[in-house]
């Protein structure tokens, strides 16, 4: 894989995931607990959900979450193979939603539309930094005044990691006959990813470490 | 996708409202088609009913 432009390795990314979507899309069954909790807490806060964005939706596992606490619910993701996945997994799951193939540092997306959303597993695919901070600009940015959003990044404080400071890495993706795929990662030092979040046009409401991963509630800054 | 996607999407460069060309469709499901920017000129095609809004510079090539 080339190192260089974030045009280059985006396109990398989203080959990656293109080629590795059915299988990857089989793992990927449950949501997240701590993207439960997170949509329990919206369902609290705003009464009922509304419009609703899932940015990296991958396979849709967790736009089928938001679809089924009643939001109307757009998935977006880089690769066409993976939202191929995700609308495979809304037919036979019968749960509503949009797909949209989209860069999320350069999202087509108008302003102001979703009240919820979730970026999971995302950011940490995107590169250089400046790409990572315009995605998190470009979520303020489609975000309400009074919407929120949980945001999360793998970290320094997996197990499987020795380092303490924020790193690139490529982690190879095995599929059925061991063929490895690689995919680019920054893993992110807390430390790091509070000071990017800083950096955007986003505010955190909270933020915490849970099985190896960073997760960030933010708001747009008014 | 639906044609009431055109209320929440628009142009990844410019963020302009895009225009709607269809090719086939099944129902209310826009099939294939493509969507242009009236403002850079820039086109984007609707591939098994999923816009592909990645700007240019990331599918110039043929994805797997």
């Amino acid at each position: 894989m080339k190192e260089g432009t974030d045009g280059t390795a985006d396109r990398s990314v989203r080959e990656t995931y293109d080629h590795i979507a059915e299988h990857f899309a089989t793992t990927r069954e449950y949501p997240w607990p701590e993207v439960r909790s997170f949509v329990a807490a919206e369902v609290d806060r705003l009464g009922e959900l509304d419009n609703a964005i899932d940015l990296g939706c991958g396979n849709g596992r967790h736009t089928q979450l938001l679809a089924e606490n009643g939001a109307s619910v757009v998935g977006a993701d880089v690769s066409h193979g993976l939202l191929k996945e995700g609308q495979k997994r809304a037919s036979e799951r019968e749960f509503i939603a949009r797909w949209v193939c989209a860069d999320a540092s350069r999202l087509p997306l108008r302003s102001d539309q979703f009240t919820t959303g979730v970026y999971v597993a995302t950011i940490h695919h995107l590169r250089p930094r400046s790409a990572r901070i315009a995605s998190l600009d470009e979520l303020a940015r489609v975000l309400t005044t009074d919407g929120q959003a949980l945001v999360s990044t793998w970290s320094t404080e997996h197990d499987r990691f020795d380092e303490t400071e924020g790193f690139d890495t490529l982690v190879d993706w095995t599929l059925p006959g061991g063929r490895t795929v690689p995919r680019y990662y920054h893993i992110y030092d807390p430390d790091e990813f509070q000071s990017d979040l800083d950096k955007s046009a986003l505010d955190t409401v909270k933020m915490e470490i849970s099985s190896g991963n960073c997760y960030a509630v933010v708001e747009p800054q008014l | 996708m639906k044609e009431s996607l055109l209320d929440i999407i628009c142009c990844p460069i410019d963020k302009h409202d895009l225009e709607l060309e269809v090719d086939e469709k099944d129902g209310d499901e826009i099939i294939s088609g493509t969507l242009t920017c009236p403002e850079c000129g820039e086109t984007y095609p609707i591939e098994d009913g999923i816009p592909n809004l990645l700007p240019p510079d990331m599918r110039d090539e043929v994805t797997a």
